[in-house]
Protein backbone atom coordinates (compact mmCIF):
# COMPACT_ATOMS: atom_id res chain seq x y z
CA UNK A 1 0.00 0.00 0.00
CA UNK A 2 1.86 3.19 -1.11
CA UNK A 3 -0.86 5.37 1.27
CA UNK A 4 1.72 4.34 3.85
CA UNK A 5 4.42 5.77 2.92
CA UNK A 6 5.48 9.22 4.74
CA UNK A 7 4.72 12.23 2.85
CA UNK A 8 8.10 14.52 2.41
CA UNK A 9 9.62 17.35 0.14
CA UNK A 10 10.99 14.44 -1.87
CA UNK A 11 7.67 12.46 -1.94
CA UNK A 12 6.31 13.73 -4.74
CA UNK A 13 7.68 11.71 -7.14
CA UNK A 14 6.63 8.68 -5.76
CA UNK A 15 2.93 10.00 -5.65
CA UNK A 16 3.36 10.49 -9.35
CA UNK A 17 3.79 6.44 -9.55
CA UNK A 18 0.89 5.61 -7.36
CA UNK A 19 -1.49 3.20 -7.38
CA UNK A 20 -5.69 3.78 -8.11
CA UNK A 21 -6.22 3.16 -4.52
CA UNK A 22 -3.71 5.63 -3.15
CA UNK A 23 -5.13 8.04 -5.95
CA UNK A 24 -8.82 7.12 -5.10
CA UNK A 25 -7.53 7.72 -1.24
CA UNK A 26 -7.05 11.32 -1.92
CA UNK A 27 -10.60 12.39 -3.79
CA UNK A 28 -11.98 10.77 -0.68
CA UNK A 29 -9.89 13.04 1.41
CA UNK A 30 -10.71 16.20 -0.48
CA UNK A 31 -14.88 15.02 -0.58
CA UNK A 32 -14.50 14.14 3.35
CA UNK A 33 -13.22 17.87 4.25
CA UNK A 34 -14.86 19.05 1.72
CA UNK A 35 -18.24 20.23 3.75
CA UNK A 36 -15.70 21.38 6.66
CA UNK A 37 -13.93 23.40 4.35
CA UNK A 38 -16.75 25.38 2.45
CA UNK A 39 -18.17 26.01 6.24
CA UNK A 40 -14.76 27.16 7.17
CA UNK A 41 -14.84 29.27 3.90
CA UNK A 42 -18.08 31.20 3.85
CA UNK A 43 -18.23 31.56 7.99
CA UNK A 44 -14.79 32.01 8.89
CA UNK A 45 -12.38 33.07 5.94
CA UNK A 46 -14.69 35.01 4.71
CA UNK A 47 -15.87 37.38 7.35
CA UNK A 48 -12.30 37.54 8.28
CA UNK A 49 -11.07 39.05 5.66
CA UNK A 50 -14.28 41.19 4.87
CA UNK A 51 -14.12 42.54 8.52
CA UNK A 52 -10.89 44.66 7.78
CA UNK A 53 -12.69 45.37 4.12
CA UNK A 54 -15.79 46.70 5.83
CA UNK A 55 -14.16 48.84 8.39
CA UNK A 56 -12.28 50.74 5.37
CA UNK A 57 -15.95 51.58 4.46
CA UNK A 58 -18.65 53.00 5.69
CA UNK A 59 -21.21 50.33 5.47
CA UNK A 60 -24.79 51.08 5.69
CA UNK A 61 -27.27 48.32 6.48
CA UNK A 62 -28.90 49.00 3.39
CA UNK A 63 -25.60 47.41 1.72
CA UNK A 64 -24.68 50.90 0.17
CA UNK A 65 -21.12 52.10 1.09
CA UNK A 66 -18.03 53.94 -0.41
CA UNK A 67 -14.69 53.85 0.55
CA UNK A 68 -13.22 55.76 3.41
CA UNK A 69 -10.17 53.85 4.11
CA UNK A 70 -9.07 54.90 7.29
CA UNK A 71 -11.15 57.15 8.37
CA UNK A 72 -13.30 54.81 10.55
CA UNK A 73 -9.83 54.03 12.68
CA UNK A 74 -8.93 57.70 13.01
CA UNK A 75 -12.40 58.33 14.75
CA UNK A 76 -12.15 55.57 16.57
CA UNK A 77 -8.92 57.38 18.09
CA UNK A 78 -10.71 60.38 18.41
CA UNK A 79 -13.78 58.80 20.30
CA UNK A 80 -14.21 59.18 23.36
CA UNK A 81 -17.25 56.93 23.26
CA UNK A 82 -14.56 53.71 22.20
CA UNK A 83 -11.82 55.54 24.32
CA UNK A 84 -13.88 55.23 27.40
CA UNK A 85 -14.77 51.84 26.34
CA UNK A 86 -11.36 50.37 25.65
CA UNK A 87 -10.51 51.85 28.96
CA UNK A 88 -13.46 50.42 30.93
CA UNK A 89 -12.34 47.17 29.14
CA UNK A 90 -8.86 47.29 30.20
CA UNK A 91 -9.56 48.13 33.89
CA UNK A 92 -12.54 45.37 33.82
CA UNK A 93 -9.28 42.95 32.75
CA UNK A 94 -7.67 44.33 35.24
CA UNK A 95 -10.11 43.19 37.79
CA UNK A 96 -11.20 39.85 36.17
CA UNK A 97 -7.81 37.96 35.60
CA UNK A 98 -6.74 38.04 38.89
CA UNK A 99 -9.73 37.31 40.71
CA UNK A 100 -10.50 34.28 38.32
CA UNK A 101 -6.88 33.26 38.61
CA UNK A 102 -6.75 33.58 42.59
CA UNK A 103 -10.27 31.89 42.60
CA UNK A 104 -9.36 29.09 40.27
CA UNK A 105 -5.87 28.72 42.01
CA UNK A 106 -7.75 28.42 45.48
CA UNK A 107 -9.71 26.07 44.55
CA UNK A 108 -7.79 24.14 42.73
CA UNK A 109 -5.62 23.79 45.66
CA UNK A 110 -8.46 22.95 47.89
CA UNK A 111 -9.41 20.12 45.62
CA UNK A 112 -6.10 18.99 45.12
CA UNK A 113 -5.37 18.45 48.88
CA UNK A 114 -9.05 16.48 49.57
CA UNK A 115 -8.84 13.06 49.79
CA UNK A 116 -12.81 12.33 50.45
CA UNK A 117 -15.54 13.37 48.50
CA UNK A 118 -13.32 14.88 45.58
CA UNK A 119 -16.33 13.88 42.98
CA UNK A 120 -18.87 15.81 44.74
CA UNK A 121 -16.49 18.27 45.07
CA UNK A 122 -15.53 19.07 41.59
CA UNK A 123 -18.61 18.33 40.33
CA UNK A 124 -20.16 21.33 42.65
CA UNK A 125 -17.26 23.89 41.85
CA UNK A 126 -17.46 23.27 38.36
CA UNK A 127 -21.22 23.54 38.01
CA UNK A 128 -21.50 27.38 36.98
CA UNK A 129 -19.69 26.80 34.14
CA UNK A 130 -21.92 24.36 32.54
CA UNK A 131 -24.35 27.02 32.95
CA UNK A 132 -25.30 30.54 30.58
CA UNK A 133 -23.90 33.74 31.26
CA UNK A 134 -27.15 34.90 31.00
CA UNK A 135 -28.01 32.95 33.84
CA UNK A 136 -25.67 33.84 36.04
CA UNK A 137 -26.65 37.66 35.63
CA UNK A 138 -30.07 37.02 36.47
CA UNK A 139 -28.93 34.78 39.44
CA UNK A 140 -26.81 37.98 40.81
CA UNK A 141 -28.96 40.71 39.94
CA UNK A 142 -31.62 39.58 42.91
CA UNK A 143 -28.07 38.78 45.03
CA UNK A 144 -26.63 42.43 44.04
CA UNK A 145 -30.22 44.39 44.03
CA UNK A 146 -30.44 47.32 46.04
CA UNK A 147 -33.32 45.25 47.13
CA UNK A 148 -31.80 42.15 46.86
CA UNK A 149 -29.81 39.38 48.92
CA UNK A 150 -26.73 40.87 50.18
CA UNK A 151 -28.11 44.43 50.69
CA UNK A 152 -31.35 43.08 52.48
CA UNK A 153 -29.17 41.14 55.11
CA UNK A 154 -26.67 44.46 54.98
CA UNK A 155 -30.09 46.60 55.84
CA UNK A 156 -31.04 43.78 58.47
CA UNK A 157 -27.81 44.47 60.09
CA UNK A 158 -27.85 48.71 60.12
CA UNK A 159 -25.76 48.52 57.28
CA UNK A 160 -26.05 51.08 54.60
CA UNK A 161 -26.86 49.60 50.71
CA UNK A 162 -23.62 49.02 48.87
CA UNK A 163 -23.89 49.86 45.31
CA UNK A 164 -23.17 46.92 43.56
CA UNK A 165 -24.27 47.90 40.01
CA UNK A 166 -25.15 51.51 41.01
CA UNK A 167 -22.21 52.87 42.10
CA UNK A 168 -18.35 54.29 40.65
CA UNK A 169 -16.94 51.99 37.72
CA UNK A 170 -14.39 50.33 39.90
CA UNK A 171 -17.32 49.02 42.20
CA UNK A 172 -19.74 47.90 39.20
CA UNK A 173 -16.66 46.20 37.31
CA UNK A 174 -15.82 44.57 40.25
CA UNK A 175 -19.35 43.26 40.30
CA UNK A 176 -19.32 42.15 37.03
CA UNK A 177 -16.12 41.00 37.31
CA UNK A 178 -17.33 39.00 40.37
CA UNK A 179 -20.17 37.55 38.22
CA UNK A 180 -18.12 36.56 35.06
CA UNK A 181 -15.52 34.80 37.84
CA UNK A 182 -18.03 32.58 39.58
CA UNK A 183 -19.57 31.24 36.19
CA UNK A 184 -16.08 31.12 34.30
CA UNK A 185 -13.65 29.97 36.96
CA UNK A 186 -14.65 25.98 36.50
CA UNK A 187 -12.49 25.63 33.23
CA UNK A 188 -9.08 26.97 34.90
CA UNK A 189 -10.10 25.35 38.29
CA UNK A 190 -10.19 21.96 36.28
CA UNK A 191 -6.92 23.05 34.24
CA UNK A 192 -4.74 24.27 37.07
CA UNK A 193 -5.80 21.00 39.10
CA UNK A 194 -4.63 18.77 36.29
CA UNK A 195 -1.65 20.54 36.32
CA UNK A 196 -1.17 19.89 40.31
CA UNK A 197 -1.76 16.50 39.75
CA UNK A 198 1.50 16.27 37.78
CA UNK A 199 3.66 17.58 40.76
CA UNK A 200 5.29 14.54 41.84
CA UNK A 201 4.35 14.40 45.86
CA UNK A 202 7.78 13.18 46.76
CA UNK A 203 9.12 16.90 45.92
CA UNK A 204 6.54 18.37 47.88
CA UNK A 205 7.56 15.51 50.86
CA UNK A 206 10.97 16.08 50.96
CA UNK A 207 10.86 20.34 50.88
CA UNK A 208 8.40 19.18 54.06
CA UNK A 209 10.96 17.03 55.44
CA UNK A 210 13.45 20.18 54.96
CA UNK A 211 11.35 22.34 57.35
CA UNK A 212 9.77 24.05 54.66
CA UNK A 213 6.08 25.39 55.33
CA UNK A 214 3.02 25.30 53.53
CA UNK A 215 3.40 28.52 52.04
CA UNK A 216 6.91 28.20 50.63
CA UNK A 217 6.34 25.05 48.96
CA UNK A 218 3.64 26.31 47.15
CA UNK A 219 5.79 29.89 45.92
CA UNK A 220 9.24 27.79 46.01
CA UNK A 221 7.99 24.65 44.23
CA UNK A 222 4.38 24.79 43.14
CA UNK A 223 3.95 28.00 41.18
CA UNK A 224 7.38 27.19 39.43
CA UNK A 225 6.12 23.88 38.36
CA UNK A 226 2.87 25.15 37.44
CA UNK A 227 4.03 28.48 35.65
CA UNK A 228 3.43 27.21 31.90
CA UNK A 229 -0.14 25.92 33.03
CA UNK A 230 -0.67 29.22 35.07
CA UNK A 231 0.24 31.18 31.84
CA UNK A 232 -2.20 29.49 29.70
CA UNK A 233 -4.75 29.92 31.93
CA UNK A 234 -3.85 33.69 32.32
CA UNK A 235 -4.04 33.81 28.16
CA UNK A 236 -7.41 32.28 28.06
CA UNK A 237 -8.61 34.40 30.91
CA UNK A 238 -7.33 37.75 29.58
CA UNK A 239 -8.91 36.83 25.92
CA UNK A 240 -12.19 36.31 27.55
CA UNK A 241 -12.10 39.40 29.96
CA UNK A 242 -11.60 40.97 26.69
CA UNK A 243 -14.58 39.68 24.94
CA UNK A 244 -17.13 40.61 28.04
CA UNK A 245 -20.03 41.05 27.30
CA UNK A 246 -23.46 38.90 28.27
CA UNK A 247 -23.55 39.53 31.66
CA UNK A 248 -22.75 43.34 30.77
CA UNK A 249 -25.74 42.99 28.14
CA UNK A 250 -28.17 41.98 31.12
CA UNK A 251 -27.11 43.42 34.33
CA UNK A 252 -26.00 47.21 33.46
CA UNK A 253 -26.94 47.95 29.96
CA UNK A 254 -23.36 49.35 30.09
CA UNK A 255 -24.21 51.93 32.56
CA UNK A 256 -24.32 53.61 34.98
CA UNK A 257 -23.62 56.41 32.69
CA UNK A 258 -20.85 54.17 30.38
CA UNK A 259 -19.08 53.21 33.24
CA UNK A 260 -19.37 49.31 32.42
CA UNK A 261 -19.69 50.41 28.35
CA UNK A 262 -17.11 47.54 27.07
CA UNK A 263 -15.69 46.83 23.60
CA UNK A 264 -17.76 44.76 22.89
CA UNK A 265 -20.70 46.61 23.60
CA UNK A 266 -19.98 49.36 21.82
CA UNK A 267 -19.17 47.20 19.07
CA UNK A 268 -22.60 45.84 19.39
CA UNK A 269 -23.86 49.36 19.95
CA UNK A 270 -22.35 50.75 17.10
CA UNK A 271 -24.14 47.71 14.52
CA UNK A 272 -26.92 46.84 15.88
CA UNK A 273 -28.32 50.38 17.56
CA UNK A 274 -27.09 52.62 14.81
CA UNK A 275 -26.15 50.62 12.00
CA UNK A 276 -22.95 51.80 11.35
CA UNK A 277 -21.27 48.63 10.31
CA UNK A 278 -18.03 49.67 8.48
CA UNK A 279 -17.00 51.57 11.71
CA UNK A 280 -18.59 48.74 13.86
CA UNK A 281 -16.16 46.56 12.09
CA UNK A 282 -13.30 48.73 12.48
CA UNK A 283 -13.78 48.07 16.37
CA UNK A 284 -14.15 44.86 15.81
CA UNK A 285 -10.68 44.42 13.60
CA UNK A 286 -9.47 46.70 16.85
CA UNK A 287 -10.64 43.99 19.18
CA UNK A 288 -8.58 41.13 17.34
CA UNK A 289 -5.71 43.44 17.09
CA UNK A 290 -5.52 44.28 21.12
CA UNK A 291 -6.35 40.31 21.80
CA UNK A 292 -3.79 39.21 19.34
CA UNK A 293 -1.06 41.39 20.97
CA UNK A 294 -2.05 40.93 24.11
CA UNK A 295 -1.69 37.10 24.17
CA UNK A 296 2.02 37.66 21.47
CA UNK A 297 3.31 39.69 25.20
CA UNK A 298 2.26 37.01 27.21
CA UNK A 299 3.72 33.88 25.22
CA UNK A 300 7.04 35.73 25.22
CA UNK A 301 6.51 36.18 29.04
CA UNK A 302 5.78 32.66 29.37
CA UNK A 303 8.76 31.64 26.95
CA UNK A 304 11.30 33.63 29.08
CA UNK A 305 10.25 32.67 32.33
CA UNK A 306 10.15 28.83 30.66
CA UNK A 307 13.94 29.23 30.50
CA UNK B 1 -6.67 25.07 23.15
CA UNK B 2 -5.18 21.98 23.97
CA UNK B 3 -2.58 22.22 27.14
CA UNK B 4 -0.77 19.75 27.49
CA UNK B 5 -0.32 18.72 31.21
CA UNK B 6 1.60 15.33 31.30
CA UNK B 7 4.43 15.25 33.29
CA UNK B 8 6.30 12.25 34.67
CA UNK B 9 4.34 10.66 37.64
CA UNK B 10 5.62 10.03 41.02
CA UNK B 11 7.41 6.68 41.56
CA UNK B 12 7.08 4.85 44.82
CA UNK B 13 9.85 3.99 46.50
CA UNK B 14 9.78 1.03 49.33
CA UNK B 15 9.96 2.27 53.12
CA UNK B 16 8.22 5.70 53.60
CA UNK B 17 5.73 4.59 51.48
CA UNK B 18 3.36 2.87 54.31
CA UNK B 19 3.70 6.16 56.12
CA UNK B 20 3.18 8.46 53.11
CA UNK B 21 -0.26 6.51 52.57
CA UNK B 22 -1.19 7.14 55.93
CA UNK B 23 -0.64 10.56 55.62
CA UNK B 24 -2.11 10.65 52.65
CA UNK B 25 -5.55 8.75 53.28
CA UNK B 26 -6.08 10.56 56.30
CA UNK B 27 -9.14 13.32 56.02
CA UNK B 28 -8.33 16.56 56.51
CA UNK B 29 -11.81 18.02 58.36
CA UNK B 30 -10.01 21.90 57.60
CA UNK B 31 -10.06 21.04 54.00
CA UNK B 32 -13.69 19.31 53.57
CA UNK B 33 -14.72 22.93 55.35
CA UNK B 34 -13.15 25.02 53.08
CA UNK B 35 -14.23 23.37 50.28
CA UNK B 36 -18.13 22.73 51.92
CA UNK B 37 -17.82 26.63 51.68
CA UNK B 38 -16.45 26.75 48.39
CA UNK B 39 -19.49 24.32 47.26
CA UNK B 40 -22.07 26.21 49.20
CA UNK B 41 -21.18 29.36 47.08
CA UNK B 42 -21.85 27.34 43.71
CA UNK B 43 -24.68 25.14 44.80
CA UNK B 44 -26.75 28.12 46.74
CA UNK B 45 -27.51 30.75 43.79
CA UNK B 46 -29.25 27.32 41.87
CA UNK B 47 -31.27 26.26 44.73
CA UNK B 48 -32.43 30.38 45.28
CA UNK B 49 -33.56 30.04 41.75
CA UNK B 50 -35.30 26.79 42.11
CA UNK B 51 -36.75 28.44 45.89
CA UNK B 52 -37.54 31.57 44.15
CA UNK B 53 -39.28 30.07 41.30
CA UNK B 54 -41.78 27.75 43.68
CA UNK B 55 -42.47 31.06 46.13
CA UNK B 56 -45.80 32.93 45.35
CA UNK B 57 -45.39 35.89 43.44
CA UNK B 58 -44.34 38.91 46.03
CA UNK B 59 -43.44 36.32 48.72
CA UNK B 60 -40.64 37.86 51.08
CA UNK B 61 -37.47 36.42 49.87
CA UNK B 62 -34.90 38.89 51.68
CA UNK B 63 -33.33 37.86 54.08
CA UNK B 64 -33.22 34.85 52.36
CA UNK B 65 -36.02 32.44 53.38
CA UNK B 66 -38.27 29.64 52.36
CA UNK B 67 -41.34 30.30 51.55
CA UNK B 68 -44.62 29.51 53.81
CA UNK B 69 -46.57 28.04 50.88
CA UNK B 70 -45.07 26.34 47.38
CA UNK B 71 -46.99 27.15 44.11
CA UNK B 72 -46.43 26.36 40.71
CA UNK B 73 -47.95 29.13 39.40
CA UNK B 74 -44.93 31.07 38.41
CA UNK B 75 -44.06 28.07 36.35
CA UNK B 76 -47.19 27.43 34.52
CA UNK B 77 -47.36 31.35 34.12
CA UNK B 78 -44.17 31.33 32.28
CA UNK B 79 -44.60 28.55 30.27
CA UNK B 80 -47.85 29.46 29.01
CA UNK B 81 -46.86 32.79 28.44
CA UNK B 82 -45.73 34.51 24.72
CA UNK B 83 -43.49 32.42 22.83
CA UNK B 84 -41.77 30.32 25.91
CA UNK B 85 -42.38 27.63 24.85
CA UNK B 86 -41.23 28.48 21.35
CA UNK B 87 -37.90 29.98 22.89
CA UNK B 88 -37.39 26.31 24.46
CA UNK B 89 -37.97 24.38 20.80
CA UNK B 90 -35.62 26.79 18.94
CA UNK B 91 -32.89 26.16 21.58
CA UNK B 92 -33.51 22.76 21.09
CA UNK B 93 -33.56 22.32 17.84
CA UNK B 94 -30.46 24.79 18.10
CA UNK B 95 -28.44 22.71 20.16
CA UNK B 96 -29.53 19.47 18.82
CA UNK B 97 -28.93 20.13 14.95
CA UNK B 98 -25.73 21.66 15.47
CA UNK B 99 -24.03 19.05 17.78
CA UNK B 100 -25.55 16.31 14.59
CA UNK B 101 -24.25 18.62 12.16
CA UNK B 102 -21.02 19.34 13.92
CA UNK B 103 -20.15 15.98 14.78
CA UNK B 104 -20.67 14.50 11.42
CA UNK B 105 -18.79 17.45 9.56
CA UNK B 106 -15.79 17.86 12.51
CA UNK B 107 -15.56 13.87 12.25
CA UNK B 108 -15.41 13.71 8.48
CA UNK B 109 -12.69 16.62 8.38
CA UNK B 110 -10.77 15.19 11.12
CA UNK B 111 -10.84 11.86 9.46
CA UNK B 112 -9.35 13.40 6.22
CA UNK B 113 -6.94 15.14 7.97
CA UNK B 114 -5.57 12.42 9.77
CA UNK B 115 -5.37 9.35 7.21
CA UNK B 116 -6.22 10.35 3.62
CA UNK B 117 -3.64 12.86 1.68
CA UNK B 118 -4.62 14.80 -0.49
CA UNK B 119 -2.92 18.69 -1.78
CA UNK B 120 -3.28 21.11 0.29
CA UNK B 121 -3.96 19.68 3.59
CA UNK B 122 -1.32 20.89 5.81
CA UNK B 123 -2.48 24.85 5.22
CA UNK B 124 -5.97 23.74 5.07
CA UNK B 125 -5.65 22.28 8.86
CA UNK B 126 -3.19 24.93 9.79
CA UNK B 127 -5.74 28.02 8.32
CA UNK B 128 -8.54 26.17 10.38
CA UNK B 129 -6.83 26.28 13.55
CA UNK B 130 -5.43 30.07 12.92
CA UNK B 131 -8.99 30.95 13.34
CA UNK B 132 -9.29 30.08 16.70
CA UNK B 133 -7.02 33.56 17.22
CA UNK B 134 -9.75 35.28 15.98
CA UNK B 135 -12.27 36.35 18.36
CA UNK B 136 -15.85 35.80 17.17
CA UNK B 137 -16.97 39.20 17.95
CA UNK B 138 -14.35 40.53 15.50
CA UNK B 139 -15.92 39.32 12.56
CA UNK B 140 -19.77 39.11 13.47
CA UNK B 141 -20.44 42.24 11.73
CA UNK B 142 -19.25 40.86 8.28
CA UNK B 143 -20.92 37.58 8.95
CA UNK B 144 -24.10 39.08 10.52
CA UNK B 145 -24.20 41.04 6.82
CA UNK B 146 -23.01 38.09 4.62
CA UNK B 147 -26.01 36.07 6.43
CA UNK B 148 -28.64 38.72 5.91
CA UNK B 149 -27.61 39.07 2.54
CA UNK B 150 -28.47 35.23 1.83
CA UNK B 151 -31.68 36.06 3.75
CA UNK B 152 -30.63 33.82 6.85
CA UNK B 153 -32.02 36.04 9.10
CA UNK B 154 -34.97 35.09 11.45
CA UNK B 155 -33.95 31.86 10.39
CA UNK B 156 -32.77 28.70 11.94
CA UNK B 157 -30.17 27.99 9.13
CA UNK B 158 -28.95 31.65 9.38
CA UNK B 159 -28.52 30.56 13.38
CA UNK B 160 -26.96 26.95 13.26
CA UNK B 161 -25.18 27.19 9.99
CA UNK B 162 -22.38 29.76 10.85
CA UNK B 163 -21.78 28.31 13.99
CA UNK B 164 -20.65 25.06 12.78
CA UNK B 165 -17.30 25.66 11.41
CA UNK B 166 -15.79 24.75 14.39
CA UNK B 167 -12.05 24.41 14.55
CA UNK B 168 -11.59 23.14 17.79
CA UNK B 169 -14.12 20.07 17.29
CA UNK B 170 -11.72 19.47 14.00
CA UNK B 171 -8.59 19.27 15.55
CA UNK B 172 -9.71 17.22 18.57
CA UNK B 173 -11.31 14.57 15.55
CA UNK B 174 -8.19 14.49 13.85
CA UNK B 175 -5.52 13.87 17.18
CA UNK B 176 -8.24 10.94 18.09
CA UNK B 177 -8.45 9.39 14.45
CA UNK B 178 -4.29 9.61 14.20
CA UNK B 179 -4.38 7.52 17.51
CA UNK B 180 -6.23 4.92 15.57
CA UNK B 181 -3.99 2.41 13.69
CA UNK B 182 -4.30 2.59 9.99
CA UNK B 183 -4.41 -1.53 9.29
CA UNK B 184 -8.08 -0.94 10.64
CA UNK B 185 -9.19 1.63 7.71
CA UNK B 186 -7.05 -0.58 5.06
CA UNK B 187 -8.33 -4.19 6.22
CA UNK B 188 -11.87 -2.78 5.36
CA UNK B 189 -10.48 -1.20 2.18
CA UNK B 190 -9.48 -4.82 1.31
CA UNK B 191 -12.75 -6.39 2.00
CA UNK B 192 -14.19 -4.35 -0.59
CA UNK B 193 -15.58 -1.41 1.73
CA UNK B 194 -16.64 2.06 0.05
CA UNK B 195 -15.13 5.28 1.63
CA UNK B 196 -18.41 6.22 3.13
CA UNK B 197 -19.36 2.97 4.67
CA UNK B 198 -16.20 2.73 6.08
CA UNK B 199 -16.56 6.64 7.68
CA UNK B 200 -20.08 5.05 9.17
CA UNK B 201 -19.48 1.52 9.96
CA UNK B 202 -15.37 1.88 11.20
CA UNK B 203 -14.35 5.72 11.91
CA UNK B 204 -17.70 6.98 13.83
CA UNK B 205 -17.89 3.79 16.11
CA UNK B 206 -14.27 3.88 16.88
CA UNK B 207 -14.83 7.68 17.67
CA UNK B 208 -17.56 7.20 19.86
CA UNK B 209 -15.94 8.48 23.41
CA UNK B 210 -14.11 11.72 21.60
CA UNK B 211 -18.12 12.20 19.89
CA UNK B 212 -19.56 11.87 23.22
CA UNK B 213 -17.17 14.42 24.92
CA UNK B 214 -17.42 16.95 21.95
CA UNK B 215 -21.72 16.53 21.58
CA UNK B 216 -21.99 17.30 25.22
CA UNK B 217 -19.68 20.79 25.27
CA UNK B 218 -21.49 21.87 22.21
CA UNK B 219 -24.70 21.26 23.52
CA UNK B 220 -23.79 23.69 26.26
CA UNK B 221 -22.13 25.96 24.12
CA UNK B 222 -24.94 26.51 21.84
CA UNK B 223 -27.58 25.99 24.58
CA UNK B 224 -26.22 28.45 26.50
CA UNK B 225 -24.90 30.90 23.45
CA UNK B 226 -26.11 34.52 23.86
CA UNK B 227 -24.54 36.89 21.08
CA UNK B 228 -25.60 35.38 17.85
CA UNK B 229 -28.58 34.35 18.77
CA UNK B 230 -29.74 38.11 19.75
CA UNK B 231 -28.81 39.45 16.63
CA UNK B 232 -30.12 36.21 14.49
CA UNK B 233 -33.25 36.73 16.06
CA UNK B 234 -35.13 39.52 15.04
CA UNK B 235 -38.26 38.29 16.08
CA UNK B 236 -39.83 37.29 19.17
CA UNK B 237 -40.80 33.88 18.11
CA UNK B 238 -37.50 33.05 16.77
CA UNK B 239 -35.57 33.91 19.82
CA UNK B 240 -33.56 31.24 21.98
CA UNK B 241 -33.59 30.89 25.93
CA UNK B 242 -30.90 33.08 27.21
CA UNK B 243 -31.93 36.37 24.52
CA UNK B 244 -35.77 35.53 25.97
CA UNK B 245 -34.63 35.37 29.36
CA UNK B 246 -32.86 38.93 28.74
CA UNK B 247 -35.62 40.25 27.32
CA UNK B 248 -38.23 38.64 30.34
CA UNK B 249 -35.39 40.68 32.41
CA UNK B 250 -35.80 44.17 30.69
CA UNK B 251 -39.38 44.15 30.60
CA UNK B 252 -39.63 44.02 34.44
CA UNK B 253 -41.58 41.15 35.23
CA UNK B 254 -42.00 40.06 38.79
CA UNK B 255 -38.90 38.16 40.21
CA UNK B 256 -40.76 34.84 40.91
CA UNK B 257 -41.57 34.66 36.98
CA UNK B 258 -38.03 35.92 35.65
CA UNK B 259 -36.75 33.10 38.32
CA UNK B 260 -39.15 30.63 37.55
CA UNK B 261 -37.85 31.37 33.26
CA UNK B 262 -34.38 30.84 34.80
CA UNK B 263 -35.01 27.73 36.30
CA UNK B 264 -36.74 25.89 33.05
CA UNK B 265 -33.73 27.65 31.01
CA UNK B 266 -30.97 25.94 33.28
CA UNK B 267 -33.03 22.12 33.94
CA UNK B 268 -31.30 20.62 30.95
CA UNK B 269 -27.74 22.03 31.77
CA UNK B 270 -28.22 20.58 34.95
CA UNK B 271 -29.67 17.30 33.92
CA UNK B 272 -26.77 17.25 31.58
CA UNK B 273 -24.60 18.22 33.59
CA UNK B 274 -26.07 15.37 37.08
CA UNK B 275 -25.56 12.37 34.74
CA UNK B 276 -22.68 12.86 32.66
CA UNK B 277 -20.62 15.02 35.39
CA UNK B 278 -17.67 12.95 35.62
CA UNK B 279 -17.21 12.49 32.17
CA UNK B 280 -17.46 16.36 31.60
CA UNK B 281 -15.02 17.14 34.27
CA UNK B 282 -12.41 14.56 33.23
CA UNK B 283 -12.80 15.48 29.45
CA UNK B 284 -11.78 19.04 30.32
CA UNK B 285 -8.34 17.64 32.14
CA UNK B 286 -7.81 15.72 29.36
CA UNK B 287 -8.22 17.24 25.98
CA UNK B 288 -8.48 20.85 26.83
CA UNK B 289 -11.46 21.30 25.48
CA UNK B 290 -12.92 24.82 26.49
CA UNK B 291 -17.42 24.65 26.19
Amino acid sequence: MTSTTPVSALGRQKRRGSTTAARSGMWAGILFVLPMLVLFVIFRFVPSLGAIGMSLTDYKLSGDYSVVWFDNYTRMLADDVFLGALTTTLVYAAIYVPLVVVVSMVTALVLNRLVWGTGFFRGALFLPYVTSFVLAAVIWLWIFASDGLVNGLLTEAGVDPYPFLTGNQAQVLTSLAVVSAWRGFGYSMLILLAGLKNIPEDLLESATLDGANATQRFFRIVLPLLRPVVFFVLVIETIAAFQVFDTIYVMTGGGPSRASYSLVYALYDQGFKFFDFGYAAAIGVAIFLLVFVISLIQRRFLDRSNT
Amino acid sequence: MTATLTRPGTETNGAPATARRRRRNRIRPGTILVASLLAFGTIVPFLAVFILALSPEGARTIPFQLPDEWTFDNLIAVLTARNFLRWTLNTTIYSIVSVVLVLITAAMAGYAFAKKRFPGREIMFWSFLATLMVPTQATIIPLFVLVARLEGIDTFWGLIVPTLANSQAVFLMRQFIMGLPDELFEAAKIDGAREWSIFWRIVLPLTTPILATLGIFVFLWHWNDFLWPLIIAQTDEMRTLTVGLASLNQEAVSQARLMAAAAITVIPCLVVFAVLQRYIVNSVAASGIKG
